[in-house]
C-alpha cells in the first residue's frame, strides 16, 4: 500500500525527472526479484535471518503451573511442609541401584514456600513449559515423565509425592477449555510418602534417588496434598497480530489505523526528487521492502537495512503509534552503481585510491612545488593532489580501446624518433629525420588499417564528468615522474609502457653483438628485421607476407647497395618460406621490388 | 672479491703524518643545532673559488672565506617546509655563467637557486625518494647528476629544467645510491655507488644527442623524451659494505666504504661487454674511526690532496698522487668531537673546511711555511 505526497505541483519535465529519481528505489527490488526467481530452482545461499526465532515464537507450548492449595489430612503433618520442591523428572531406568525404589533425573527444582492464595507469599507456584500437546503425547504415554513433590520437612525423613504426566495429559486432552486455547485447571490429590532421599549428579543432570521407607514407627497414613495444576497453550497468542499493540479507546474506523496497529508493520517513507517528494509503503512482519526478507523484530530490521542495502540512507523512528523508516538515496558520486543508459561501463575511468598508503612526504612534494612557483607546472594544484600521487598508474587513464587506426598512422613519425612525444612536437626535429620518417610512413597506413579494423576510435567517448576530474589535479608520468601537461592528460595516447624504440634498438644491437658465430652482415639484417618487426607490430604468421614486402620496399635501396646484405635477406626469406609463413608469390614480389631498385640504381650510372 | 696475485696487492698508506703541511684552526661557526651534511666550494666559477655553501636541516647558506680566517655569511635560504632536510649541495651555473646553488635532500626535490638574484630558479621533481648527492659536470656546468634513495641516478639540465636521462633499471643499483661523480675529462662517463656495495660506471655516449637536445628544447620540460639507461658499462664489487663516496681520480676511482679506508682502484673495462671488466685495486688510504656511513671526502681542485673527517671529529689529509700514500696532516681539536660529515678543500688545498653533526663549521688554514 503506497501513499503519495502530492503537495508539490510539478511540470511535465519535472514529473519525468521525479519518476526517474523514484526509480532508483525500484532497481534493487528488481534485482532481488530476479535473484529470487532464480533461487526457486537453485537456492544460492542461506541468508542469515532469525527465521528460526520467528518460527519458534509461533510454536505452541503448554505453560503449566503447579501449586499446593492445602493439606487434606493436616493431623499427620508434624512439621512445616515448606519449602516444598517441585520437579519435572524422568525415570532413570538404566541405572541399576538395588536398594532404591525409584531414581529420577531432573534439571531444575522449583521451590514453593507457601500455599497458594496466601498473601505476602513469595513463591506459591512453580512454572514449567512443556511441548505442544501433540508432541507431549508420545512422552506422556511412555510413562516416564512425572511431577515430583519433595519435602525435606520431617527431620531426617523426607516426604515425596508423584503425579504422573500421563494422567495430566489425558485430562488436558479431554478438557474443553484446554483445546480452545484457554486455561485448564485441575485439582488433584497427591499422596506424600516418607522416604530416604539421595541427590547425585549424573552427567550434568541431577538425580534423585528415592528409597521408600516402610517404617512401622510412622503412621501408615501418608500425607495428602491438594495440588492445583493449571495449564494453557501459549504461543498461540502470537497468531493474532492485533494483540501487542492494542490501544484501547481508539476508534479504528479507517483501515490505515488498524494496519498501523499491527505489530510487524513498518512504514517506509521514500524520499526522492532531491528529497522534495515522498512516497510511503507499509510492510508486514518486519519485512524488508527491497529483498522481502522477514526480520524478527524492528531491531533486526534496523540492522538489516544498512547492512544489506548500501545504496540508501535510513532513519529509524518509533512512536507509540507506529514504527517508521525514512529512506533517502546516498549521493556519493564515487560509488555510483547505477549505470545510465547508453554508457558503456567499460569506458569509464577507473580510479583507485588507497587511503592507507597516504605518504605525507609525497603530499609535501605537491605543496612545496606549488609554493616555489616552478616554471614548468601548468595547472593549478589541487589540495587533493596528494591522494592521486598514490595512484598506481601515475598519469595514465585506463581505457578499453587504446589506439585507433587513424591515430596510429598519425603517430608513426614519432615512433621513428622518440616514444611519448605527441605529433605536434615532432615538428621541432631536424628535417633529415622527418624525411626518413615520412618515407616510412607512406608504406604502412593501408596495411595497418587492415589489422586495426576492430579497434575503436575512442576520442569521443570520454565521460564529461571524468574530464572535469582530470582537469582538477596534477598528474605525473608514471616512469619519469615528470609532471604532465594538461593536453597530455586529456589526449588519448598512453605512452608510458610503450617500448622505447631507440633503447630497444640499442639493446638489440648489443644482444646481437654477443653472438660470435654470426657475420657482420647477418647481424645487420637481423637488426634491421628485428627493428622493423617491433615497430610495425608484426605479431602473427599471417602478417609475414606483408612484412616481407614492406621490408623490401623500405630497405631495398640500401640492400641493393650491399650485395652481401641482399644475400642475407634472401636467405631470411627462404627460411620464412621453409617455415611456411611466406608464400612463393610474395617472395617473388619482393624480389621484383629489389630488382626494380637495382635497375634504378644502375640506371643513373648508365644514363 | 678475487684473490690478488702476488705483487699486485694494494699499497696501504701509513698513518704517521709526514707533516708536510701544518694546519691550524682559524675559525669555528655554529650554524644552528641541526647536523650539517654537506659543504662544498665553488670550483665552477673561478671568480668564486673562496665561496662555499653548506646545507643542514632546511637551510642552505652561502659563505665566503676571507683573509685571516674570517668567514663571511653571504646568503641564506630556508625551505618553507620545516621537515625538509637537505643532504647535499653543489654549485652549477647557467649557460651565461650565473652561479647556481643546487640543493636537495629528504623531500626528493632538487632546488636550483639562482645565487645572483637570490631567487629560486627551478625545482626538479621526479625522484621518488630522498636525494643523497648532487654533482655538477665541470665541463658543462649546466648538467647536474643526482643520486637518490630511489635507486636511480638522474641527469638534469639546470638551464632548461629537463630530466634528460635516468640511470636505473635492470642493471641499475639495487639499493640507495649514495654518491655519484662525473669523469673529469670524459664527458660521457659517470660513476655511482650505493648501498648495494657496488660501484657502477655508466656511459652516456649513445644518448648524447638527447643531452644536446636538452639545451635547445623549447617545449615543456615534461614532454622531453627522457631515456632510461638500464645497463652500466662497468660494475665493481670492491667493497663489502655500503659505499658512500666515490670520486674520479683521472681514470681511477677513489671510493670509500664504512671500513675505515679510502680505496684507489682502476676499472679495466672490456670493450663490448659490461660485466666482464675487472677492478685493479691500487692503493688504500686508511682513515681510522670512519665506520659510519654518509661521511664524504673532498679533494682540492687539482686532486693533489684529499681531506676526510671521521666520526670522532678528526680530519686526515692524504696526498693523492703519491705512492705509497703519504699522510699530509692529521687535524684534530679538543673541542671537535662530533662526526664530520663532509670536508671541503679549497682550490689550492690551503684551507680545509668541515661540517659536523652538531652544526658546526670548522675552518683550518695551512700554516705558511717560511
Amino acid at each position: 500500500m503506497c501513499r503519495e505526497d502530492s503537495c508539490l505541483h510539478l511540470s511535465a519535465e519535472e514529473e519525468i525527472a521525479a519518476e526517474e529519481s523514484l526509480s532508483i528505489y525500484c532497481k534493487p527490488v528488481e534485482l532481488y526479484n530476479i535473484l529470487q526467481r532464480r533461487a526457486v530452482r537453485n537456492p544460492s545461499f542461506l541468508q542469515r535471518c532469525l527465521r528460526y526465532k520467528i518460527q519458534a515464537k509461533h510454536n505452541m507450548r503448554i505453560q503449566m503451573s503447579v501449586s499446593v492449595s492445602r493439606i487434606v489430612n493436616e493431623a499427620v503433618l508434624t512439621q512445616s511442609l515448606f519449602p516444598l520442591y517441585i520437579l519435572l523428572a524422568r525415570v532413570v531406568s538404566d541405572v541399576a541401584v538395588a536398594e532404591y525404589s525409584a531414581v529420577y533425573r531432573f534439571r531444575r527444582a522449583c521451590i514453593l514456600t507457601s500455599f497458594t492464595g496466601i498473601e505476602g507469599s513469595n513463591q506459591a507456584q512453580a512454572n514449567f513449559i512443556l511441548p505442544e500437546i501433540n508432541k507431549l503425547a508420545v512422552e506422556a504415554k511412555s510413562g516416564s515423565l512425572a511431577i515430583l513433590l519433595v519435602s525435606f520437612a520431617n527431620g531426617g525423613c523426607c516426604l515425596w509425592g508423584r503425579i504422573p504426566l500421563e494422567s495430566l495429559y489425558f485430562s488436558w486432552e479431554k478438557s474443553p477449555n484446554f483445546s480452545l486455547g484457554q486455561r485448564a485447571e485441575l485439582r488433584l490429590p497427591v499422596d506424600m510418602h516418607s522416604c530416604l532421599l539421595k541427590l547425585t549428579c549424573l552427567n550434568e543432570d541431577k538425580c534423585i534417588l528415592i528409597q521408600n521407607l516402610s517404617n512401622s514407627l510412622l503412621t501408615n497414613q501418608s500425607l495428602q496434598l491438594q495440588v492445583i495444576i493449571s495449564a494453557e497453550e501459549v504461543g498461540a497468542k502470537e497468531k493474532s497480530p492485533y494483540n501487542s499493540y492494542t490501544c484501547s479507546g481508539i476508534s479504528s474506523s479507517s483501515l490505515s489505523h488498524i494496519i498501523q496497529l499491527r505489530a510487524g508493520n513498518v512504514i517506509f517513507n521514500y524520499r526522492y526528487f532531491n528529497n522534495k517528494l515522498q512516497r510511503t509503503e507499509v510492510t508486514e512482519d518486519f519485512s524488508c521492502p527491497f529483498c522481502l526478507v522477514k526480520c524478527a523484530s524492528f531491531k533486526g530490521l534496523r540492522h538489516h537495512l544498512p547492512a544489506s542495502h548500501d545504496l540508501f540512507n535510513f532513519e529509524f523512528w518509533v512512536t507509540e503509534e507506529y514504527q517508521a523508516v525514512n529512506v533517502s538515496v546516498k549521493t556519493d558520486s564515487w560509488r555510483s552503481e547505477i549505470v545510465a543508459d547508453g554508457v558503456d561501463p567499460k569506458q569509464h575511468t577507473f580510479f583507485f585510491c588507497s587511503k592507507q598508503m597516504r605518504r605525507r612526504r609525497q603530499k609535501n612534494l605537491v605543496q612545496n612545488a606549488r609554493h616555489v612557483r616552478p616554471v614548468f607546472m601548468e595547472s593549478k594544484l589541487h589540495a587533493g593532489g596528494g591522494e592521486l600521487l598514490d595512484k598506481v598508474h601515475g598519469g595514465t587513464i585506463l581505457q578499453n580501446s587504446r589506439i585507433g587506426a587513424v591515430e596510429y598512422a598519425q603517430h608513426l613519425p614519432s615512433s621513428f624518433n622518440v616514444a611519448g612525444v605527441s605529433g605536434a612536437v615532432g615538428q621541432s626535429y631536424s628535417d633529415s629525420e622527418r624525411i626518413q620518417s615520412v618515407s616510412g610512413n607512406n608504406l604502412t597506413p593501408p596495411a595497418l588499417l587492415q589489422f586495426a579494423k576492430t579497434r575503436k576510435i575512442s576520442m569521443e567517448r570520454s565521460d564529461p564528468r571524468n574530464r572535469t576530474l582530470l582537469q582538477k589535479q596534477q598528474f605525473f608520468h608514471s616512469h619519469r615522474a615528470q609532471p604532465m601537461a594538461m593536453d597530455q592528460v586529456m589526449s588519448d595516447r598512453d605512452s608510458e609502457d610503450e617500448v622505447d624504440d631507440d633503447v630497444a634498438d640499442l639493446e638489440d644491437r648489443r644482444m646481437l653483438d654477443d653472438f660470435v658465430d654470426v657475420t657482420k652482415d647477418e647481424k645487420q639484417i637481423m637488426h634491421l628485421w628485428n627493428s622493423f618487426v617491433r615497430k610495425q607490430r608484426v605479431l602473427a604468421d599471417g602478417h609475414i607476407p606483408w612484412a616481407c614486402e614492406a621490408f623490401s620496399k623500405l630497405h631495398g635501396r640500401d640492400l641493393v647497395k650491399a650485395p652481401a646484405l641482399i644475400w642475407c635477406w634472401r636467405l631470411l626469406m627462404i627460411k620464412l618460406w621453409n617455415h611456411g609463413v611466406l608464400d612463393a608469390r610474395t617472395m617473388n614480389n619482393c624480389n621484383i621490388v629489389l630488382e626494380q631498385y637495382q635497375k634504378q640504381d644502375s640506371d643513373p650510372a648508365k644514363g | 672479491m678475487a684473490k690478488t696475485p702476488i705483487g699486485l696487492e694494494p699499497v696501504v698508506g701509513s698513518l704517521t703524518s709526514s707533516k708536510k703541511r701544518e694546519y691550524r684552526v682559524t675559525n669555528r661557526l655554529q650554524e644552528g643545532k641541526r647536523p650539517l651534511y654537506a659543504v662544498v666550494y665553488n670550483f665552477i666559477d673561478s671568480r668564486y673559488f673562496n665561496v662555499f655553501a653548506t646545507v643542514g636541516g632546511n637551510r642552505v647558506t652561502v659563505y665566503q672565506c676571507l683573509e685571516g680566517g674570517v668567514i663571511a655569511v653571504l646568503q641564506s635560504y630556508v625551505d618553507e617546509d620545516k621537515d625538509e632536510s637537505f643532504y647535499t649541495v653543489s654549485w652549477a651555473c647557467n649557460v651565461d655563467g650565473t652561479p647556481f646553488v643546487v640543493a636537495a635532500g629528504i623531500n626528493g626535490i632538487i632546488r636550483v637557486i639562482d645565487a645572483s638574484n637570490e631567487k629560486i630558479h627551478k625545482s626538479f621533481v621526479g625522484h621518488g625518494d630522498s636525494i643523497n648527492e648532487i654533482r655538477t659536470q665541470p665541463l658543462k656546468p649546466s648538467l647536474i647528476v643526482s643520486a637518490s634513495k630511489d635507486e636511480s641516478v638522474r641527469l638534469w639540465n639546470v638551464h632548461t629544467g629537463i630530466c634528460i636521462l635516468i640511470f636505473a633499471g635492470a642493471g641499475g643499483h639495487r639499493n640507495e645510491v649514495l654518491s655519484v661523480d662525473f669523469h673529469p675529462s670524459d664527458i660521457y662517463r659517470i660513476a655511482s655507488c650505493g648501498m648495494d656495495n657496488t660501484v657502477k660506471i655508466w656511459s652516456m655516449k649513445e644518448f648524447w644527442t638527447y643531452v644536446e637536445k636538452s639545451f635547445t628544447w623549447t617545449d615543456l620540460p615534461s614532454k622531453f623524451p627522457t631515456k632510461y639507461v638500464q645497463f652500466p658499462v662497468f660494475l665493481a664489487s670492491i667493497h663489502s659494505n655500503y659505499v658512500d663516496c666515490n670520486r674520479w681520480l683521472g681514470d681511477f676511482i677513489l671510493s670509500k666504504s664504512v671500513d675505515n679506508e679510502i680505496v684507489l682502484w682502476e676499472p679495466k673495462m672490456k670493450e663490448q661487454s659490461a660485466g666482464e671488466g675487472t677492478a685493479d685495486i691500487l692503493q688504500k688510504y686508511p682513515v681510522p674511526e670512519c665506520d659510519i656511513w654518509f661521511i664524504k671526502f673532498s679533494c682540492d681542485f687539482h686532486y693533489n690532496s684529499a681531506a676526510i673527517g671521521n666520526r670522532e671529529g678528526k680530519i686526515f689529509v692524504w696526498e693523492l698522487q703519491s705512492s705509497p700514500p703519504v699522510l699530509i696532516a692529521r687535524l684534530s681539536h679538543t673541542q671537535s668531537k662530533s662526526p664530520i660529515r663532509q670536508t671541503a678543500t679549497s682550490f689550492d688545498g690551503s684551507t680545509i673546511l668541515c661540517c659536523c653533526e652538531d652544526g658546526t663549521i670548522w675552518r683550518w688554514d695551512a700554516v705558511p711555511t717560511n
